[in-house]
């Protein structure tokens, strides 16, 4: 059986069957970036932050979609040669084509990786009037617990952070207890992590873990399952953890039996009435308290817990996204595990390279205070070092101010029309205007920014994938901070959970990346694989690279969209 | 056509191991048996979800009986169970799970995956599927996802519990708690879903691509069988409403398992953990948005390939030609079109403001026309047939008057003023019930009636048949209609307690149409009694498939019901590449009681007597051209 139209076209249609396909396939995925695309268009318009602008590295972005155009020509040549039956041509253009989509997902993987390690935090001050909603982005320094103290980890000789030494936005908790529930499926990993960090010091179960043993003679007798002291391992979790398990399931046996019975006994003695009346009949309610007592002497209750307590209190550092809440003697991580003991400083520490007010200023206009006053009172500007950074800004923005209104002064502009310096110039300060101030010492900005080249900041190579943290120089700008854990109001690194707009951004760029990836596969596999079919069958395999490339066209088209709309806009 | 055409013969004598055969088979006809296997399976595993939560409804304080239960093992029972009775968390679970069972797992891969797959490239003269290879993929990646989508059965999250909509923000917090979401049930339901989406794309892309591309010689648009056109406005369905769903799923994906916000507003608050540590900002309007955009669609997903079914049957078992074939395809276009601007007609409780709501409202009322075409053709079919009361015709006779009322009762929703009152209440659940169960599926029954003669060689069993077929008519409407009038009476769809726990607090209540709740609550009992019997009269059919396989009466020739479309010029069951000759047509697919013919139906591949009284006695018509 051959199936028609694979390599040559059918005539009333002009289309060989994959053409016909890719152009179906396109069409879905049109809706399907459509969807995403208008899910851009709602989070944006329906944000109640401000939405970051003009916020990735904008060359990169420009690069990446010159590279993708490039590839896209270089397709259609490679085509066009298996057309005219020239494997070497095909080969070349292929190849550039490939080095492109390798290009492209080198520069877009430096992006991504500065995103990954690029951190941000949104201030809280309860005693603010709108709550501060100030933001501070930087990297986490390393910290280390000494003492019981967390300080700033230091680097040995060889340039290296002691194995103890964590990323600074931990929970730290000196725990005296831990206690598992054995109704979920308690978390290897936690119990893993606990112990590890405990090192030397041991957790013990506080009491024996019991099993009841109902004898023939209907006698009960309770027998150590788990005894007390045991250390803390998962063995020990499991076996007790199967023991309830397994009593659970006969007591709702039990239970079950006993319902049924009830009902059945009710029916029995004439009872027309529906069931949900039955239930609330006195009777029913009787004859159940009756069942109750019997229950009571059959049922198995194994306890739901077990609790270790350390030898010593032991020091945690936890992830503070498995942390459910937290109070002074408590925390609960996310699986109902509860640890008892006390929170100790567990403050960020931060190298920022950028502070943004905009939040602040929004939530301000929203409550009708003005902004300046709500920023003012930011625990932001009660640090020094940053109210030096923030000092030498208003300076910039001064002459900033000045210049505009000379550019409107100038151009006979009026009301309305004048020149004003956007949300971003007034309220935010960004890492070249940081490192920028730095390198003038904070003093005469003015004078500076009121000449006509204005002030130095770092320029397109320098800045090429946003602030370096690593280079000496740069890094002596960004101002080291110590956030206390209370006015830690959300944090995360530049990932999806930051806000909707990486959400989106990440979303999209890395579903397209996954079809320049996909492309790469098929386009690659004609390349290598694609010799054998050249030599028996030229045309399917031109027919074939026609298809790919069509896909090609379109990974880069959706580019074309993404670009303007996710860096320029 | 290829000029190995008459080698297909000698395809059937080349013996393919049988897990190429039967397993990975490429061959659309297996593939589609594949598909219907498996799909009514999962149609039982939903029935029987549904089975549970009736029980839960009609005796909230009683403990499932042994014959739902035994299925459970003993932790599971004591996980999901209290004393053997169904928690509200248990209900909720299996409704999330029986809509998107029936729905994603069920109805559409029966429809449009194994008739679509078995009938339409027969149905055309093609040999198999333009991508038979992609085709088996398509399969494989639905089964996969509805495996991983039920796995969570197991787990000790449960299940999706959700709803079938899946609406977030209560979706994105459901099973939170878990730290490995993978985990988690309701991730995997959107992991499943991905899958699913994938496959049907595959799938829609397939079907497109053979009928446009692989029709026989001389078969023209308007000479498609409607079964035909039906399935390529249901694949344009697939392809074009499913990927924004497919998105939604990502981006909930994101929500669960990259702590994004898509979905989740600012300043969510739960009682166990106090105000989310998330950046909110998100929009769960916009979930709703784009789950409805396919959400619509896939209605007439479900539907179509079911009218196709009955499309076919009726002029076949009534030996007359389909009444207004062309306005049927023109009106199933403007369906398919249609279709894709009615989704918000599901949100209007959602605030979206009246200028939204009455562009909504215009377009539902719009769609209307389309499908009363439809309707009203295939009822006026009849008049004036001899119409053979055969299995496959009963079953799409009652299809007429039981989709009439799912459509009907559509029709107060359509009102944003109506729908307001009767929202998330079981008339609600009665209309579309009425419309997928008595309706589609009985279409689609009638489909396995006729098919089985092409399919096996043998008829399916009359007696079994009709044993199937009455019990399930009137449990159906003792299982359906009380929801209707329970729905005005104000019961919500999501008590799972059958409206008791509201009697406690508010039996006086009378809603706006002047029903009580306290008068209606004995229905649960009605309708729960028909669930059951409804299972129970199912068996027939099962032993029936199976019986008849091995002793049903023998069919007389290719075409027992002496039907004029290309399936029935193929051998019986059609071999590895369908066609012993290389089809060509001539005629328009319903010829049926031509004055000019000897035989009452007139098959689209016989070719015409070109003698020269016939030519001298009349103008050769249009329609008998050939294509040279």
């Amino acid at each position: 059986m051959e199936i028609p139209f694979v390599v040559n076209a059918r005539k009333d249609t002009g289309l060989f069957n994959s053409k016909v396909a890719i152009w179906l396939f396109l069409a879905s995925e049109v809706t399907l970036f459509g969807g995403l695309f208008s899910g851009y268009l709602f989070l944006r318009l329906y944000a109640d932050y401000p939405w970051p602008e003009r916020t990735l590295p904008v060359l990169p972005g420009l690069i990446n979609t010159f590279i993708l155009i490039l590839s896209s020509v270089t397709v259609v040549f490679a085509w066009a040669a298996l057309k005219l039956r020239n494997w070497r041509n095909f080969q070349i253009n292929m190849w550039i084509t490939l080095i492109c989509a390798t290009l492209f997902m080198v520069l877009k993987s430096i992006e991504y990786k500065a995103k990954f390690s690029h951190q941000a935090v949104r201030i809280k001050t309860e005693d603010h009037s709108v709550k501060d909603f100030a933001i501070l982005e930087g990297h986490l320094n390393k910290a280390e617990v000494k003492d019981g103290k967390l300080v700033k980890a230091k680097k040995n000789e060889e340039g290296d952070y002691s194995d103890n030494a964590f990323y600074a936005n931990k929970i730290i908790f000196k725990a005296d207890e831990v206690t598992f529930t054995l109704t979920r499926h308690f978390y290897d990993d936690f119990l893993y992590e606990i112990v590890k960090q405990a090192g030397e010091t041991k957790f013990e179960l506080v009491e024996d873990y019991m099993q009841v043993i109902i004898k023939e003679d209907g006698s009960r007798e309770e027998e150590v399952l788990v005894n007390k002291g045991e250390e803390l391992s998962a063995p020990a979790i499991e076996a007790a953890e199967e023991y309830f398990l397994g009593r659970r399931s006969d007591d709702a046996k039990l239970r079950t039996r006993y319902l049924k019975a009830a009902f059945a006994q009710r029916r029995e003695a004439g009872d027309k009435r529906a069931g949900w009346e039955i239930a609330q009949s006195e009777e029913f309610l009787a004859l159940q308290a009756e069942q109750n007592k019997e229950i009571k002497l059959r049922s198995f209750s194994a306890p739901a817990t077990m609790t270790f307590k350390a030898t010593e209190p032991v020091i945690l550092h936890l992830d503070p996204s498995v942390v459910v809440s937290r109070s002074g003697n408590q925390l609960r991580l996310r699986d109902d595990t509860l640890i008892g003991g006390e929170l100790l400083d567990s403050s960020m520490f931060l190298a920022v390279d950028g502070i943004d007010f905009r939040f602040t200023a929004q939530r301000a206009e929203e409550k009708g205070i003005s902004a300046e006053s709500a920023i003012e009172k930011s625990w932001v500007l009660k640090q020094p070092e940053l109210k030096k950074v923030w000092d030498a800004h208003q300076e910039w923005l001064r002459a900033h101010v000045e210049k505009l209104d000379k550019k409107s002064d100038d151009k006979g502009l009026v009301g309305e029309d004048r020149y004003v310096p956007t949300e971003n110039e007034k309220y935010r300060v960004n890492w070249d205007q940081m490192v920028a101030y730095h390198r003038l010492g904070y003093e005469g900005i003015y004078d500076q920014a009121a000449t006509d080249e204005g002030i130095q900041k770092p320029g397109w190579i320098e800045g090429f994938a946003g602030a370096d943290h690593y280079d000496e120089e740069m890094s002596k700008a960004f101002v080291k901070v110590t956030i206390p854990r209370e006015n830690i109001g959300f944090e995360s690194t530049f990932t999806p959970r930051w806000n909707t707009y990486y959400a989106i951004y990440f979303t999209i760029t890395g579903l397209h990346g996954l079809h320049v990836i996909g492309g790469m596969i098929v386009l690659g596999y004609y390349l290598f694989f694609g010799r054998k079919m050249y030599e028996s069958n030229p045309e399917w395999l031109a027919n074939r690279v026609e298809v790919g490339g069509l896909f090609w066209h379109f990974v880069d088209l959706v580019w074309i969209f993404l670009f303007p709309i996710l860096y320029l806009m | 056509m290829s000029a190995d055409s008459h080698d297909h013969h000698d395809d059937h004598h080349h013996v393919l191991p049988w897990w190429q055969k039967y397993l990975f088979s490429t061959d659309h006809k297996t593939i589609g048996i594949q598909y219907g296997i498996t799909a009514g399976l999962f149609l039982l595993f939903g029935f029987f979800l549904m089975i549970v939560m009736r029980w839960s409804i009609a005796y909230p304080h009683e403990p499932l009986p042994g014959y739902l239960s035994w299925i459970f093992t003993d932790a599971w029972e004591a996980r999901w169970l209290a004393d053997g009775k169904v928690t509200g968390e248990t209900y909720n679970m299996f409704g999330a799970m029986h809509g998107t069972i029936m729905v994603f797992l069920g109805v559409v891969p029966l429809g449009f995956g194994a008739f679509g797959n078995y009938v339409t490239p027969l149905q055309i003269g093609a040999p198999d599927m333009a991508f038979p290879k992609l085709n088996m993929f398509s399969y494989w990646i639905y089964l996969v996802g509805g495996l991983i989508m039920c796995g969570s059965f197991f787990m000790e999250s449960g299940a999706a519990k959700s709803g079938w909509t899946n609406y977030s923000p209560l979706a994105g917090y459901a099973d939170r708690h878990i730290v490995n979401q993978l985990m988690a049930g309701q991730t995997q339901w959107l992991i499943g879903l991905v899958l699913l989406i994938t496959s049907s794309l595959l799938g829609s892309v397939n079907f497109i691509t053979t009928i446009i591309n692989l029709r026989a010689k001389g078969l023209t648009w308007m000479r498609l069988p409607f079964f035909v056109w039906a399935m390529l406005v249901t694949g344009f369905l697939l392809l074009l409403a499913f990927p924004p769903l497919e998105a939604a799923g990502i981006m909930q994906l994101m929500d669960r398992m990259a702590g994004s916000s898509f979905f989740m507003p600012t300043g969510l608050y739960s009682k166990a953990d106090g105000v989310l540590d998330i950046s909110g900002s998100g929009s769960p309007l916009l979930f709703q948005h784009l789950f409805w955009f396919l959400g619509h669609p896939e209605v007439y997903v479900l539907l179509l390939p079911a009218i196709a079914c009955v499309a076919e049957i009726i002029p076949c078992h009534t030996r007359k030609p389909l009444w207004g074939y062309k306005p049927m395809v023109w009106a199933v276009i403007i369906l398919g079109f249609l279709s894709f601007i009615v989704w918000a007609h599901h949100m209007y409780l959602t605030g979206m403001g009246p200028v939204i709501s009455t562009f909504f409202q215009t377009t539902t009322v719009l769609i209307s026309v389309p499908s009363v075409i439809l309707l009203t053709s295939l009822l006026i079919s009849l008049w004036g047939g001899s119409i053979r009361f055969t299995m496959p015709m009963i079953w799409a006779a009652a299809f007429l008057p039981m989709f009439g009322i799912g459509g009907l009762t559509g029709l107060p929703l359509a009102f944003n003023l109506a729908d307001l009152h009767l929202h998330d209440t079981y008339y609600v659940i009665g209309h579309f019930h009425y419309v997928v169960a008595p309706g589609i599926l009985f279409g689609l029954f009638a489909g396995v009636y006729h098919w089985y003669p092409k399919m096996t060689g043998r008829y399916m069993d009359n007696f079994l048949g009709h044993l199937h077929f009455w019990p399930s008519l009137i449990c159906m409407n003792f299982l359906f209609f009380p929801m209707l009038t329970q729905g005005m009476a104000g019961f919500h769809r999501r008590w799972y307690n059958g409206g008791d726990a509201y009697l406690e607090k508010g039996a006086e209540g009378v809603n706006v149409f002047g029903l009580t709740v306290l008068e209606k609550i004995s229905l649960n009992e009605v309708m729960t009694a028909s669930a059951i019997a409804m299972a129970i009269f199912q068996v027939p059919f099962l032993l029936n498939m199976v019986i008849s396989y091995f002793w049903g009466k023998k069919a007389e020739s290719d075409n027992p019901w002496e039907a004029t479309t290309l399936e029935w010029a193929t051998p019986t069951p059609p071999g590895h590449g369908n066609f012993t000759f290389d089809p060509a047509v001539y005629r328009g697919p319903y010829e049926y009681s031509r004055p000019d013919h000897d035989e009452d139906f007139f098959p689209q591949w016989e070719e015409p007597k070109r003698d020269k009284a016939a030519l001298a006695k009349e103008e050769p018509s249009k329609d008998e051209e050939t294509f040279a």
